[in-house]
Order: structure tokens, then C-alpha cells, then sequence
């Protein structure tokens, strides 16, 4: 019935064709998907949570500014320990692979993002990085948004969300997101003499809109959970993504079978990077596997040629406190860094580094970057789509996309 | 073929009449009420479903035989019927010098270090780890409160399962939802449980009441950080939550209006169970809240935001949406509103118009509603007719996995619902709930005994009983640390991930475990007491008993075909003594159906 185009690209396609025989599904994938200018695919962003509040200054360390080890005299890291990036900044010790992606010139560093009036909760802090609205309370995720606006016809498996629950992020007023966490387990149990039954229920007619909603997941939930495994089955990389891949591995099976999805969102779990004790060890060890995977996946995609369509957001709820505590570790902050990553990401530092000299009350960094406005560089500069009416304001992008 | 018994007509007439019942277009958004004359057996069922979690064909048969009059006064004024249910059963785990509980652990670890003692606990005051005893103790209570919300949790999930009042409970949950507040932030059992109760005592009763109880309610005060709201250092969290979740929506005032009313909020504050406000941090000052000036106290705020009629429509609409449909129009809107101001914010009056309204029965609202997860889990259990929720699976595991925890709702807004309660992965996670209720799990293991893995407890705890030093006993073994508590500590005064282990072996010694039996299903009684003589009968039974909107010639026809594969013959008195297998089976067909996340 449909066409395989016999080139490079879609080598994996067929691979993942093949293994779907099995099944003997097909009608999830993408045939002739609109295609961006240069490539033979559609532009993918991923976005990295580091849930629990990220410490941005011992991530990338402003090793020449003596405030630094002035407010951190026990758990600052010392200027010969850090990967140095250039004549102010260094990574944390562990981040090898950023380094190495700075190096390269594939990675944006964007400085001092927060928003007004910055909530120091994990949670509502969170849900407004979520929605893209602080201080208020939006339903649907910006990611969510803007798989709606980018792909009105409704792609299915457009929008990916790999975690044990869905995140607001991918709340999306019409899409439904593929949300799951293993994908071995991504299935529905069911007796054998009952396969038939289960996975081709029928489809109901009427004006129950509910009923078609249902109906429709169902439908996604089916081709979703078997093309998702036949992508993890059939995906085998030498490439390390380290000890903790970040479910950045089920992120490359999926790209890698040529599935549909554009827009995909995973997450540390449980509040990582809440280090308010003793931090550094631990800290040192969360970011080596950020680190780890977030490199191992860009290698990856070169690997299997598809560097050119992909960029990495990487975010966090809010930095910490600028200086220690008493515990060897630090409490919630406000501005941080945000990190977009990618082969077509025009590497360098963006927006301005507020000064650890001039706190605030509370003794936090002042944001000098709305994190929206990293929002609106991926929406216009990566999937080249307008982000005023999106994002809710006009916010300016940065020039992050050659 | 056999002859069709009496009963089996029956039936198999209730089940199809489900198709036969459509309502006039014109009963869309009309308030009327509908007659007598236009009650039936799906109507029945249908306000059995909304008001409550449905129930078994003889519940609904009783709401059938009334008017629908009688039938929703029933319901809504449900304080006429018994219901002997067990209160809570505490552990008896908390103690006073628990109280006040520590902000964090090194919060405990620095005050007993500068004082000698913390949460009731003395440091010791020689020898190494000197602090690890009230370590210990600080990581004790915050399982143990974890532990036993759960069986707060469970407690109430018994509750909505047995009630009699079966309104009383979903208006709990609907609040709960509504003022939502979870043990992860206020870690105390026990406030939860108070407010849990409070939301029952006054579920249907004035709105005002309840807004001002759950104001000053201890467990909403420490979720939304009202002990640092004081004179002259306003936190705006309490005021904003008030104005922008809880009566009026966000749109509806100024950030001014919040600063304003967070200083009328200052001083409210909590002491142990109880509500305090301390006059001293109280700002009595004027203020200028929702275009009206004033010294302002909180309880004066929340008057002038119920003044509003936006507030009115803002409930209401609320309501509307739980209970009646998602899709409100604006005249609609506009229209509940009133109703809720004529009632005076009284609850129950204004749910009685609802539930009688042709609105409720018309085809936009029936069959329509996808259930949130606990109630597709208690709804599920009440029509099997169980007696306790079952412990394996575990309620707390599998509705969390469906996206809806009790006592820890996701965030202050509550729970989405609607659409968003279903994803491909939940659509799957929900099937496999009714796969594990009616061919339970050999290998489930007691999420309330046995230490999750993450904590990485159980090595610690077999490295100390082979008497191996702490500091190697606690070394982490390389694999991944992502909680707090599990940080190698190397303070000398204390040992978090020792404290981990003890306090785990400490708070199961304590809190009482919750019951492991699976669900007691007997499906053969079910259809024999049904009547049912064929497997196409059973089946046809089985749809009638759980589905709220009806199910295609084909699909009944294929799942028929099924049972009667299954059994080696379509003739059930022949299968009688062997058909419990199959007949599960069929209901898990049944019930993955994607027609049955609806009621």
C-alpha cells in the first residue's frame, strides 16, 4: 500500500518496518512528512528537565569572580579543578561531554534566566516553566501549545513525554502526548485469546465527544505502545550515555525508527537536583550524568546522521541560593543558566551574567533574562514558528540558530 | 437454543434499552426539572454514577423505583441516611515532640547541635554520631507520615466504597480537589486527615463556611506557607491561592488586590491541630481589596470576594463541570451562577436542581464524563460488589499510576480533568488495573513493608547485620543516588543513609500495615443471580452492570463468541462449575473497552 523512499534515511525506517510485520501495523508512520529544506526530516526539539532546582554556579563556574568563593568559601570549586571554557567560566569537573560540546561550538549558554516576582516553591516555580506563564495558572503545557500550533493535522506520536507521569510541559489543548517510562512495560496486558478483542476495539459512532477522544487514544495507544517497542527492540547503539541516560536512549530508538515525533520532554526524576546538603559529591555526580547522556545522545544522532535536525533545552525550576548554607550545600535561588545544544545551535554565550555582587534581599542573583525568551528563540529560531500569541507576549528571541 | 429465562429478559431488555433512551434536543442546558413520567432504570444509573460512584443493579433498581424527585433528595440530602462507617484507625506513631516538625533535616541536625536537643531527642553527649538519633528521627516521621496518609488514603477509599452517602464522599473529593493540599508538602498525617474530615462535615453545606474553615484549616495554612505571611513581610502564596484557585479565577483581580488581602491574611497561622492567629504579626491597617477600603481582617476579604459575582459563577461553573459536563456555555455560565447566589452558596440546593435538571439527563451529559481514577477504581470495585478495597494491587499504587494520588494531589491547582486524565500510556495503565484486579499479581510485593529500592536501605540494613562498620555499610555501591536522604554523608555527626534504614525499621515497627487481600470477585454468582443462562446473557449482563453508554451489536457478539470459546460452550449451566476463568476474562474485555473510562 505505501512507498518506502530506498535512501539513506530511511534505512531505519525499514529496518522498523520490518520489525512491525510483526505486528502488522503500519499505519503510524510517517510516509512523506513535509520536510525541512536541507534535511530529510523534520526538525526535533528535546527538552532536559533538571528537576529539584539545578546549582547553576557550580555547574558552570565564574572561576575569576573572588565573589564566588567569597560567598562559597567551602563549596566553591577551585579554578584549577574546573573544565575551563574560556577566561571566566568552567564546568564542573564531571561534564567532560559539555566541555567538549562547548568546545565544539554546539552549545548556546544562556545567562541569568528567571522571571518576575520568582517563586522559590520547586513546584509552582516548576509549573510556570512548565506553561510558560509564571505567576499564574495556565492549563496547558508551552509544549503542549506548540505541538498544537505546529502541527495542526495532528500528527499522531507527534509529542513525547518519557517519565512515570505526564509532565504539565506536554498538557496540550488537542494533541495526545505518548507518555510512558519503559517501554517493555508500555503494553497492555491481556490472555492471548483476547488479543484481538483489546487491541481493535471498535470504534464508536455518534456525537459522544468524549467517546471519540477515547476512541482516538485508543487507537494511538495501540500503534503508540507497538511502535515504541518495535523503535527500543530494534535499536542497538555503541554510543555511552553514561550511567544515567536520561531516557535520552528511548529518545534516539524513537528518532532513530523514523517515527513522526518532533517534540519530546524527559525529566531527572524525583527532585534531583534538591542538594541541600553536602552538595557537592552528589551534585558533582548528577551533573556527570547529565553531562554523560546529553553528550552520548548528540553522538548518537551523528551517528545515525540525524545531528542536523536536533536540539537540546536544558532547564532547571530556578538556581540556588549564591551563597553556601551552614550544610554544605545550598537552598533555592532564583536566575540560571539555560543550555541549548545541537549541531545547528550557533554555540557562545547569551544574555548577561547578573553579578553575584548585587543580590537581592534574600541574597539571590537578580534574572536578566526572561527564560521565555529561550522559549521564543527554539519556537522561531528551531521549528520556525511564530511565538507571540504562544507564549502569550512578545518576547525576544536570541539569534541561537545559524 | 435454550429458553430465555424470566430474569435473563430482563436483562438483556435493561442492557439494550441503553440505546433506546435519547432525550429531546431542547433538554441541553435547560434547568427544569424532568418528570416522572421521563425517569427510568439509565437515568437511574446515570445519577448513581454522577452523584456518587455507581453501584450494583439492585442499588440503581432502588433509585429507579422512586421519582427522580425523591431519587435526588436522597442523594443530596443523604445526612437522613445511616452510615455506620469506622473512623480512622490511628497508628498511634506521633508524639508530641514531634511537634512543631523540623523544616528539613539539617534544620533538626543544626538546632540539636546548637541545643542538645531536637525533636524530642537529646544529642548524645559523647561518642561518635551524636546527632544520628534525631537524624534518625527526623527521616522516622517523614515515613511514617507517608506510610500513614496511605492508610488515610485507603481509609477513605473504604469509605467512598461502603457509604451510603455516597454524594457525602465525591463532594470530598471534589473539594479536596478543589482546595488541594497534599502531604509532600505539609508532612502531617494528621492535618490531612483533620481536613479530610472537615471537607466532609461541610461538603454540601454554605460555601462560606467552608472557604473561611479551610482558610484557617492547619493543613492549608502549612501547604501555602502562612506562617511567613506577617505584618510588614506579606507572602502572597495564601492570598493569591485564595483569589486565583479557590473563588474567583485568575483574571478576576489586580496584583495589588493580592497584596492587599495577603496583609489582611497576616497572623493566620497554625499550632499543632489547631488554627491560631497571633495579633501581634496581624496588620490591621487599611487596605484597598476588589475596589473597597478598609482595616480588613481575612474573614472581611473572603466576604468581599464572595460579594463578587464572578466568584458565584466561578464555583459553579466548577461544579457544573465535575458533575455535569465539560463544556459550559456562556449563558450557561451566567445562568449557574444565579442559581448559586439564590441558594445563597448553599451546596446542597443548588446540586438538587442539577441533578434533577433535563440538563443533567440530556445526551450532551450522560455517558460523557471520563472518570477520574478513583472513581474508575471505586466505581469499578462498587459494581463487582466487593466488601473492602483490596489490598493487592495496591489502591495508592494504581491510582497514582493512573495520575490521581489522594492526599497528594500533583500541585495546587489540583487535578486536571477531562481529556487530560487519558494518555495512550494511562489508556493501557487502566486496562491493566481491571487485568490485576481480576487475575491479581503472584508477585506483589507490600509497598508499605518492604523499602522502596531508591532509598537504598535494604543493603544498608544487611551490611550493619553482618556487622560491618557505618561508613563502609553506607558507602554508596555506584549506582545511582537521587533522593536527599541518601547523599553519602560524611558529617561525623550523624550517618543520613544509616538514619534511612532506621528510620524505616522504626516506622513499619510502628505503622500498622495495610490488609493484602486481593479483590473477592464472583462473577459465576454475579450471572447466575442475574439469571443468566447463555454466555451471550452473561456477557450482555456485564455491559448492562458497568457500562454507562452502549456497546455495538459486533463487539457484544465477539466477546459473546469469546466466553463461549473459552468455556467449550455457550450453555452456562453446563459451564457453572468451571466458568470463573473465563467469565474474569470477558470482564477484562469488557472493561478495556475505551467506553468504559466513561460514566
Amino acid at each position: 500500500m505505501n512507498t518506502v523512499e530506498h535512501t539513506p534515511a530511511n534505512t531505519a525506517r525499514r529496518d522498523l518496518l520490518k520489525a512491525l510485520g510483526a505486528f502488522g501495523i503500519t499505519a503510524g508512520l510517517p510516509m512523506s512528512p513535509a520536510r525541512a529544506a536541507n534535511s530529510g526530516h523534520k526538525r526535533i526539539l528535546v527538552v532536559v528537565e533538571m528537576s529539584g532546582a539545578n546549582d547553576g554556579l557550580n555547574t558552570l563556574v565564574p572561576y575569576t569572580d573572588d565573589a564566588y568563593y567569597r560567598l562559597r568559601p567551602r563549596i566553591g570549586l577551585r579554578a584549577d579543578k574546573v573544565r575551563k571554557i574560556d577566561d571566566r567560566y568552567g564546568f564542573n569537573p564531571g561534564m567532560l561531554g559539555f566541555e567538549r560540546l562547548y568546545k565544539e561550538g554546539k552549545m548556546a549558554i544562556v545567562h541569568g534566566c528567571g522571571y518576575p516576582q520568582q517563586s522559590l516553591s520547586h513546584f509552582q516555580s516548576m509549573a510556570y516553566w512548565h506553561t510558560g506563564v509564571p505567576n499564574a495558572g495556565e492549563r496547558y503545557g508551552w509544549l503542549g501549545r506548540v505541538a498544537d500550533a505546529i502541527d495542526p493535522q495532528l500528527t499522531p506520536n507527534f509529542l513525547v513525554n518519557i517519565d512515570e507521569r505526564q509532565s504539565l510541559a506536554v498538557q496540550s489543548e488537542h494533541h495526545v502526548p505518548v507518555v510512558f517510562d519503559d517501554p517493555e512495560r508500555f503494553a497492555r496486558k491481556g490472555l492471548r485469546q483476547s488479543r484481538q478483542l483489546l487491541d481493535t476495539p471498535a470504534v464508536a459512532e455518534g456525537s459522544n465527544m468524549s467517546r471519540a477522544y477515547l476512541d482516538k487514544v485508543a487507537a494511538s495507544a495501540r500503534e503508540a505502545s507497538q511502535l515504541v517497542r518495535a523503535a527500543w527492540d530494534g535499536y542497538k547503539t555503541p554510543v555511552d550515555y553514561g550511567i544515567r541516560p536520561l531516557d535520552l536512549n528511548k529518545v534516539a530508538a524513537m528518532i532513530n525508527a523514523g517515527l513522526p515525533s518532533q517534540l519530546f520532554y524527559v525529566s531527572f526524576r524525583h527532585n534531583a537536583f534538591d542538594t541541600h546538603v553536602q552538595q557537592n559529591e552528589q551534585h558533582g555526580r548528577l551533573l556527570s550524568y547529565a553531562s554523560d547522556a546529553i553528550s552520548g545522545f548528540m553522538k548518537d544522532m551523528e551517528r545515525i546522521g540525524r545531528a542536523d535536525e536536533v536540539t537540546v533545552l536544558v532547564f532547571s525550576e530556578f538556581g540556588r541560593r549564591v551563597a553556601e548554607n551552614t550544610s554544605l550545600g545550598t537552598d533555592h535561588g532564583t536566575a540560571n543558566h539555560m543550555y541549548v545544544i545541537g549541531k545547528p545551535v550557533k554555540g557562545g554565550h547569551y544574555g548577561d551574567a547578573p553579578l553575584l555582587t548585587d543580590l537581592d534581599d534574600g541574597g539571590n542573583l537578580k534574572f536578566t533574562t526572561d527564560f521565555r525568551r529561550v522559549y521564543a528563540s527554539v519556537i522561531e529560531g528551531w521549528l520556525e514558528h511564530e511565538s507571540k500569541v504562544l507564549l502569550g507576549g512578545d518576547f525576544k528571541p536570541f539569534p541561537l540558530f545559524g | 437454543m435454550k429458553i430465555l429465562s424470566r430474569f435473563a429478559l430482563i436483562a438483556l431488555i435493561s442492557s439494550t434499552s441503553l440505546m433506546t433512551n435519547a432525550a429531546p434536543i431542547t433538554w441541553r442546558d435547560s434547568l427544569e426539572p424532568i418528570s416522572a413520567s421521563e425517569w427510568s432504570r439509565d437515568r437511574a444509573a446515570h445519577l448513581l454514577e454522577r452523584a456518587g460512584f455507581g453501584g450494583t443493579p439492585s442499588e440503581v433498581a432502588l433509585l429507579a423505583a422512586m421519582s427522580p424527585s425523591q431519587a435526588v433528595r436522597s442523594l443530596v440530602y443523604y445526612r437522613a441516611s445511616q452510615n455506620p462507617l469506622p473512623p480512622f484507625e490511628d497508628s498511634g506513631a506521633f508524639d508530641p515532640g514531634l511537634d512543631p516538625f523540623a523544616p528539613s533535616r539539617p534544620a533538626a541536625t543544626d538546632l540539636a547541635k546548637a541545643s542538645g536537643e531536637a525533636l524530642g531527642v537529646k544529642a548524645k553527649p559523647a561518642g561518635n554520631r551524636k546527632l544520628q538519633q534525631v537524624a534518625d528521627r527526623y527521616l522516622y516521621w517523614k515515613r511514617v507520615t507517608k506510610l500513614e496518609t496511605e492508610r488515610v488514603a485507603y481509609w477513605w477509599a473504604n469509605r467512598m466504597l461502603l457509604t451510603q452517602r455516597p454524594l457525602e464522599e465525591k463532594m470530598a473529593l471534589f473539594w479536596h480537589g478543589h482546595f488541594a493540599t497534599g502531604d509532600e508538602k505539609v508532612q502531617d498525617y494528621r492535618k490531612m486527615l483533620q481536613q479530610n474530615e472537615l471537607l466532609r462535615a461541610k461538603a454540601t453545606g454554605s460555601f462560606r463556611d467552608l472557604l473561611i474553615s479551610v482558610s484557617q484549616d492547619p493543613a492549608m495554612l502549612a501547604s501555602l506557607d502562612a506562617g511567613v505571611n506577617v505584618k510588614g513581610a506579606p507572602n502572597e502564596n495564601f492570598a493569591r491561592e485564595i483569589m486565583e484557585l479557590f473563588t474567583m479565577g485568575v483574571g478576576n483581580y489586580s496584583e495589588k488586590d493580592i497584596q492587599e488581602a495577603a496583609r489582611a491574611f497576616t497572623g493566620w497561622n497554625y499550632k499543632g491541630l489547631g488554627y491560631v492567629m497571633n495579633p501581634q504579626q496581624h496588620d490591621d491597617g487599611l487596605k484597598t481589596v476588589l475596589g473597597d477600603s478598609g482595616n480588613f481582617d481575612g474573614v472581611q476579604v473572603i466576604d468581599l470576594i464572595l460579594a463578587k459575582e464572578v466568584t458565584s459563577e466561578y464555583i459553579a461553573n466548577k461544579l457544573y463541570r465535575y458533575f455535569v459536563r465539560e463544556d459550559v456555555t456562556p449563558a450557561m455560565q451566567i445562568k449557574l451562577g444565579k442559581l448559586l447566589r439564590d441558594t445563597q452558596f448553599e451546596i446542597a440546593p443548588f446540586l438538587e436542581t442539577l441533578f434533577e435538571s433535563r440538563d443533567f439527563y440530556s445526551d450532551a451529559s450522560v455517558g460523557t464524563r471520563i472518570k477520574p481514577p478513583v472513581e474508575l477504581t471505586v466505581s469499578t470495585y462498587r459494581k463487582l460488589g466487593l466488601t473492602q478495597v483490596p489490598g493487592i494491587p495496591d489502591f495508592n499504587v494504581l491510582t497514582e499510576s493512573m495520575g490521581q494520588k489522594l492526599l497528594n494531589p500533583p500541585n495546587v491547582a489540583g487535578w486536571a480533568s477531562g481529556k487530560s486524565w487519558i494518555t495512550p500510556g494511562l489508556l493501557l495503565v487502566r486496562g491493566n488495573f481491571v487485568y490485576d484486579t481480576v487475575f491479581p499479581p503472584v508477585n506483589f510485593i507490600a509497598p508499605d513493608r518492604v523499602a522502596e529500592d531508591r532509598f537504598g536501605i535494604v543493603p544498608v540494613a544487611d551490611k550493619v547485620a553482618m556487622g560491618m562498620d557505618v561508613a563502609t555499610a553506607t558507602k554508596p555501591d555506584g549506582k545511582e543516588v537521587t533522593s536527599m536522604s541518601m547523599q553519602n554523608d560524611r558529617d561525623e555527626d550523624f550517618n543520613t543513609r544509616l538514619a534511612s534504614y532506621h528510620a524505616w525499621r522504626k516506622a513499619i515497627e510502628k505503622v500498622k500495615a495495610i490488609p493484602r487481600m486481593p479483590a473477592r470477585i464472583d462473577l459465576s454468582q454475579m450471572v447466575r443471580d442475574a439469571g443468566c443462562m447463555t454466555t451471550q446473557q452473561a456477557v450482555d449482563h456485564l455491559l448492562m452492570r458497568f457500562l454507562s453508554v452502549p456497546v455495538d451489536a459486533e463487539t457484544r457478539r465477539k466477546i459473546g463468541a469469546l466466553l463461549e470459546d473459552d468455556l467449550g460452550t455457550a450453555d452456562l449451566t453446563y459451564a457453572d462449575s468451571y466458568m470463573e476463568d473465563a467469565l474474569r476474562n470477558a470482564l477484562h474485555v469488557i472493561l478495556s473497552l475505551p467506553a468504559y473510562q466513561l460514566g
